[in-house]
């Protein structure tokens, strides 16, 4: 049992040091969170007010920037699952797999450190986005702040066995950019994370506003869910039953984790 | 251990097919623990999809397959903490540093922290590449990364050592250097070595030769009893002139082969020498007897000469080592 819990923390020291060695990744994991909070969210501050929706008068219990933020966390945790997940790919290709499926560890336990590691690089990218928490005036407690972690941790942990499973069926590292750009943007886009659907509207009344083949889509993407729990925890605001949220996360981390074991042990 | 004290490897009726081509035919044999054995034979032969099944990462069509003693089908975990395995590619993370590449080995193959920093510091000595500990892997040459594999592979208590073309793409004098390194490591441990090359110089040296052919085994002995049995000894002799070349081709027709503007004859003996010595000695430049070699015991069994192949091979196996290997597929 020990040699495995070994093993496994070699596993997942190797991908941690391999994150803190790429400097790339590191640049990126501070600059985006940079652009999306501090100029976009605070460009775009000024113009998001309750009181725009015509006849509905609601006030929106946040600003902007607050709004964005949870989901420039999610961003920032999305970026970095599908980067490790590229490290997969290069595992393969340059014959670093087999050094560890020839040794005496599981294969459940090589592919649980493999993504525990890069959960953990990921859940890193997403905290760094915390240290800009003050330009978003976030009302944040420290319970908020474990509960938020928490359910990050969650999102990383699903989103980097994602991303194993469609390193694993994708060939090499060109396919990989295309995918990055034709799955990560549109499923993010699409997750109510940088616009809201007016929380004061009915489902009903949200067809009438917006085409109806967004409100669906939006409301079909998981990522949806898990942006809503973040917001839960750190803006006290959520559009969906706070349950849905963390109930998704955990849904998801179990079907991607044992899709990719699956294709792992296949393999 | 439990090592059973007769065998290292036994291997009995594998098979292997590829769709329609088949890679093993029905292979069986037996490495002696403590040998050297060498698997011989030119690319696509069957070598490394063997030592594939054998590290448990392949599984067979058919047949058993024993490490120590324990069937690698229903151990696999258990076979894979006797072996050691150095493969034909480069499999070390270079972006970790020489001993950071150790320290993983060691946490993966659950070599507790005290032993693991002896083992260590023992292996990369053995290897020569103290100095180098803390150097990111990629900074390291060929030559070193191979020392390295082969440090790395000892760092656990490995008694079977698999070293799938070891020496390929190395400079005669990493080469010899590597071997001398694994004479070493024998003499410090229990070790068994099996080894798959297409050098057939690096054979010369080894417990068992296995010739290994299209799946099928050819031959399996000692160096010395392949020669007496399969090799033969050649006259290579240059003619004085384009007609005496001409004829030798002619009378010997079954026997000479030309190899640009040498003569190479088949001999059959001190006899044949003599013979030939007297009917021909006053038409030739030079001839030179050469004793039977493990070249002319491939060749006599399969018909065609390694080292032609080889070359392309290499290029092949590297082209393929890029694209990932087979079991990556």
């Amino acid at each position: 049992m020990s040699a495995i819990a070994g093993g496994l923390y070699a596993i997942w020291l190797r991908e941690v040091k391999r994150a803190v060695r790429d400097r790339g990744q590191l640049i990126g994991g501070v600059v985006r969170p940079l652009l999306y909070v501090l100029i976009m969210g605070i460009g775009l501050n000024p113009y998001f007010r309750g009181e725009i929706y015509g006849e509905v008068r609601f006030v929106v219990p946040y600003t902007y920037v607050q709004f964005l933020f949870p989901a420039v966390i999610a961003l920032n945790i999305m970026y970095t699952s599908v980067q490790s997940a590229v490290s997969v790919i290069w595992d393969r290709e340059f014959g670093f797999l087999r050094e560890v499926l020839v040794s005496p560890m599981p294969r459940t336990a090589i592919l649980f450190g493999k993504i525990l590691g890069g959960t953990t690089v990921a859940l890193f990218h997403g905290a760094l986005v915390l240290a800009l928490a003050r330009f978003a005036d976030l009302p944040m407690t420290l319970a908020d702040l474990a509960l938020g972690l928490a359910l990050m941790f969650l999102l990383a942990f699903a989103l980097t066995s994602l991303g194993v499973v469609i390193a694993n069926r994708i060939r090499s590292f060109e396919g990989f950019g295309v995918f990055s750009n034709v799955v990560i943007l549109p499923l993010y886009f699409l997750s109510s994370s940088i616009f809201p659907l007016d929380p004061s509207l009915t489902s009903a009344q949200t067809r009438v506003i917006y085409p109806e083949w967004l409100v669906v889509l939006v409301e079909l993407n998981p990522l949806t869910y898990a942006i809503d729990a973040l917001r839960g925890a750190f803006i006290h605001f959520q559009q969906f039953d706070p349950r849905l949220g963390p109930l998704v996360l955990i849904v998801m981390s179990a079907v991607f984790f044992l899709t990719a074991l699956l294709d792992f042990r296949r393999a | 251990m439990s090592v059973p004290p007769s065998a290292a490897v036994e291997i009995d009726h594998i098979s292997k097919r590829y769709g329609r081509t088949v890679a093993l035919d029905d292979v069986a044999f037996a490495v002696a623990r403590g040998s050297v054995f060498a698997l011989l034979g030119p690319n696509g032969a069957g070598k490394t999809t063997l030592l594939h099944i054998l590290c448990t990462i392949l599984k067979p069509d058919s047949g058993t397959a024993r490490i120590g003693g324990i069937d690698v089908m229903q151990g696999p975990l258990k076979a894979r903490s006797h072996l050691g395995v150095v493969f034909q590619e480069p499999s070390l993370d270079d972006r970790l540093t020489v001993v950071e590449n150790l320290e993983f080995h060691g946490l993966v193959y659950g070599v507790p922290r005290t032993l693991r920093r002896q083992r260590i510091a023992e292996m990369l000595a053995l290897v020569e590449l103290e100095t180098w500990r803390d150097t990111l892997v990629r900074a390291l040459s060929s030559g070193m990364k191979r020392r390295l594999e082969i440090a790395r592979a000892l760092v656990h208590d490995s008694h079977i050592l698999f070293l799938d073309e070891p020496t390929a793409g190395l400079d005669a004098q990493s080469r010899e250097r590597m071997w001398q390194y694994l004479r070493d490591a024998r003499g410090e441990r229990d070790l068994t070595v099996i080894v798959t090359t297409h050098y057939i110089d690096e054979v010369e040296n080894c417990d068992r030769v296995c010739i290994i052919n299209n799946g099928r085994i050819l031959a399996n002995d000692t160096p010395a009893a392949l020669k007496a049995r399969h090799g033969y000894a050649r006259l290579r002799v240059l003619p004085r002139d384009e007609a005496t070349a001409a004829e030798f081709l002619a009378t010997h027709a079954d026997i000479a082969t030309r190899q640009g503007e040498d003569i190479v004859l088949r001999s059959a003996g001190d006899a044949f020498t003599e013979s030939f010595l007297a009917r021909y000695g006053t038409r030739i430049r030079r001839l030179t007897v050469e004793e039977p070699s493990l070249e002319s015991v491939f060749l006599s069994l399969t018909g065609h000469e390694l080292r032609d192949q080889a070359a392309g091979a290499r290029e092949r196996t590297y082209a393929f080592g890029k694209r990932g290997g087979e079991h990556t597929r």
